[in-house]
């Protein structure tokens, strides 16, 4: 694997198997690596092998079955995945629905108040004209007005029905 | 032809509005830290007690006040005594600084209900750095949840000093807080009525289903057996008996002139008694069981971070050492670690450093209160809930019906003796009268939404309200007592709703709460004295850490202006009723004789 990833590496494609050579096995699987230059005969730098492996990091994971966090190689940092990002953040759709919503209701709350003003406006003046005619059949003696009782907003009671309604016509 | 004073249509409506006023962010996120810091267990005696001597009392006089004089904070002070309508005028510069900053809490819930909806929560992992190998740096160092909050929702700047532009998110999600409060205030008692009910019942099922929920999580015993555990020995502590006081205080609302305002849309005979122990007894039991629930959440964070720092120690002492994987467990772990350290002198040396003292006790010691409890810790314990979308847009509904809640009352403080005055009420319809109001607090509340408006937050929580509150509601009490006089007083009420007045509210009014906050009043002012400069934390996003600053003079200027301009309200206006009367007894009466 490891021959593999040097191989992908420009200048380096003719790096064998028998380049890579292993130290310090321990029984926990774990060891150390060096890659040899085939025609120099010295290790390479660490920082290439570095860069190499975490290129085809994904591959050598998948060929082991394991992955970053159970095949760890020292001081080769792991690419992490970014979170996915989408075009439009969430929250602004929702923020946009809710804030529609609230504005609606204030407006159709702030438009049946209107109306409900209107209407209340239109009622008074109404009744204010009824009164000036009551006014005016105010009957003045002696310069005191006299109560109308009968035309003041005089209220009709029903219980008392009257008389010529109840006797069948003649 | 005069237009009959707004009614609540029943008197469940004004009990609820009552309820949904006091009970607010301050049970959920102030009264856990308190019971925490003084004595778990040992803390509800000194509350008890405050309650029924100070609570009770002081609510039901506001109530009384506003039933009585059926008119907002300024009419009903200028009843009680011309002289005395700076107290109602200090009330509404008070409410009006509360409402500027208060919904900016609300526009910070909204902020967080909106990301709740993504998988994973935002909170929960740190963003990438440029080369994608790790972490931002300041995740890496402070947590991922104090990331969010002080990078993503606040942008906040190092220091006070540097107040940056307007985020335009939070600027956002404000103006959205302020229309969601205008549509509930828009048609006075009859919108805020119908929407009480919501913000007054919804908060109790959800803190039921957290209930629920907390208790059943892994290891809440701890936390809950950690709070209640009493320390008698803090009943001796006075901080303990001044904290349960001030909680008392400002729990309940009193002074701020909302409780006179919903009162005066009261029916005279309303049995205001009877609703003032009812609200109070109601406030002081949500905040004991907020305090169960966060204890049960507390708990299950601390052994959530507890195992995990057990995790890594277990991890690296492996590694080092290549051990058996599971040959380690938390159980052996001391066992080990000592043999280790015997057999292997030099390595152990080596890796000792990195050896974290995972102790489940300092984990439970970190008392937070304010907007760290709400979006940090609480955001770090839902993290880890299974289903955690469902338990965040849960919890931040709720912050956001009990902060819509308290801002329906303050409001009503500043509109109700507008509405009640006929000079503003007959050019502009209530409607208009609110929407002005909650464009003026929008617009001031950008100021919060800057870099550094955090820290312009916290001087508008510690300092706004706080002193000018005691002095107003002390002036309120003695204004009743000895002004107008107590016994004309209980003769009103008696008239007002039949009952006589008991010898225990007389007791109380008359002597021992004055008594108390007159107390408590020299307490914080010595407090402020001995403690010199004052200071406040401030994010340092190289450590991922606070530290402590000092306020520039600018800050501590406006921190005086807060205070002196509602306290100087009293004074100046019974001085500028007095010269009128002076003035206007100069020139001769007028208005002809009948």
């Amino acid at each position: 694997m490891v021959a593999f990833s040097m191989r992908k590496v420009p200048n380096r494609e003719t790096t064998e198997i028998s380049h890579v050579l292993l130290c310090n096995v321990t029984q926990r699987v774990s060891f150390w690596f060096v890659v040899t230059d085939p025609s120099r005969n010295h290790t390479l730098p660490a920082v290439e092998v570095q860069s190499a492996i975490r290129m085809n990091r994904n591959r050598i994971n998948n060929a082991f079955f394991l992955n970053d966090q159970t095949l760890e190689f020292l001081r080769i940092p792991s690419t992490l995945a970014p979170p996915t990002d989408p075009s439009v953040p969430i929250w602004i759709i929702i923020f946009g629905v809710i804030f529609c919503i609230v504005l609606v209701a204030t407006m159709l709350l702030i438009l049946s108040g209107i109306q409900q003003h209107r209407r209340k406006h239109k009622g008074p003046s109404e009744m204010e004209d009824t009164e000036d005619k009551c006014e005016n059949v105010i009957t003045i003696e002696n310069g005191i007005p006299c109560d109308p009782l009968d035309m003041k907003g005089g209220h009709i009671n029903d219980a008392f029905v009257t008389e010529d309604e109840r006797l069948t016509p003649l | 032809m005069e237009k009959t004073r707004p009614l609540w249509a029943t008197p469940l409506q004004f009990v609820f509005a009552c309820i949904s006023y006091a009970v607010g962010l301050g049970n959920v996120w102030r009264f856990p830290y308190l019971c925490q810091m003084y004595g778990g267990g040992s803390f509800l005696v000194p509350y008890i007690i405050m309650l029924v001597v100070e609570g009770m009392p002081l609510l039901y006089l506001e109530l009384a006040v506003g039933q009585r004089m059926r008119q907002g904070s300024i009419g009903a002070w200028r009843t009680v005594s011309p002289y005395l309508s700076g107290v109602g005028v200090a009330s509404v510069v008070v409410s009006f600084f509360l409402c500027t900053y208060y919904n900016v809490i609300n526009a910070w819930a909204f902020w967080y209900l909106f990301h709740s909806f993504q998988d994973p929560l935002p909170w929960s992992v740190c963003p990438l750095n440029g080369n994608r190998t790790g972490y931002v740096e300041e995740c890496e160092k402070a947590s991922s949840t104090q990331y969010f909050w002080y990078r993503k929702t606040l942008n906040i700047s190092p220091s006070i000093q540097e107040s940056g532009a307007v985020q335009w998110e939070p600027a956002l999600c404000l103006v959205l807080a302020w229309l969601v409060v205008y549509l509930c205030i828009l048609r006075g008692t009859e919108s805020t009525g119908k929407v009480v009910y919501f913000t007054a019942l919804l908060p109790y099922c959800v803190l039921f289903i957290y209930l629920v929920r907390g208790l059943t999580l892994h290891g809440a015993t701890n936390g809950l057996l950690y709070m209640f555990t009493p320390k008698m020995e803090q009943l001796a502590n006075p901080k303990a008996w001044i904290n349960a006081a001030t909680q008392i205080f400002f729990s309940l609302g009193l002074g701020f002139g909302s409780l006179i305002a919903f009162a005066s849309y009261n029916e005279p005979s309303n049995n205001c008694q009877k609703h003032a122990i009812i609200v109070s007894i109601i406030n002081s039991s949500t905040s004991i069981f907020a305090s169960i629930v966060t204890f049960s959440i507390y708990g299950f964070k601390a052994t959530f971070n507890y195992e995990s720092c057990l995790n890594k120690v277990i991890l690296l002492l492996t590694n080092s050492f290549d051990l058996e994987d599971g040959f380690l467990t938390a159980n052996n772990l001391e066992q080990v670690k000592d043999y280790l350290a015997s057999a292997y002198p030099s390595k152990y040396s080596e890796v000792f450093p990195q050896i974290k003292n995972c102790s489940l006790e300092s984990e439970l010691e970190t008392a937070v209160q304010g907007t760290g409890l709400a979006f940090i810790v609480y955001t770090e314990a839902i993290k880890n809930m299974k289903v955690s979308q469902l338990w965040s847009v849960l919890y931040f509904f709720m912050l956001l019906l009990l902060g819509i809640g308290s801002m329906l009352g303050n409001t009503a403080a500043i509109l109700t003796p507008l509405t009640d005055s006929k000079v503003i009420s007959s050019y502009l319809p209530k409607e208009a009268i609110s929407g002005l109001v909650c464009l003026a607090n929008c617009a001031i509340g950008m100021l919060f939404t800057m870099k550094a408006g955090s820290y312009w937050f916290d001087i508008f929580n510690d300092y706004a309200a706080t002193l000018s509150l005691l002095l107003i509601v002390l002036v309120e009490t003695v204004a009743v007592c000895y002004l107008y006089g107590l016994s004309r007083f209980e003769s009103d009420l008696k008239a007002m709703t039949g009952h006589a007045l008991n010898w225990y509210w007389k007791a109380m009014w008359g002597g021992v709460s004055p008594l108390l906050i007159i107390s408590l009043f020299i307490f914080y002012l010595s407090d402020y004295i001995i403690t010199g400069t004052l200071q406040y934390q401030a994010w340092d996003a190289a450590q991922g850490q606070l530290v402590t600053k000092d306020y520039p003079p600018h800050a501590l200027a406006v921190i005086g202006l807060l205070v002196a301009s509602s306290i100087m309200c009293i004074p100046l206006v019974a001085l500028g009723t007095l010269i009128t009367r002076r003035l206007r007894r100069g020139d001769p009466d007028p208005a002809p004789v009948a």
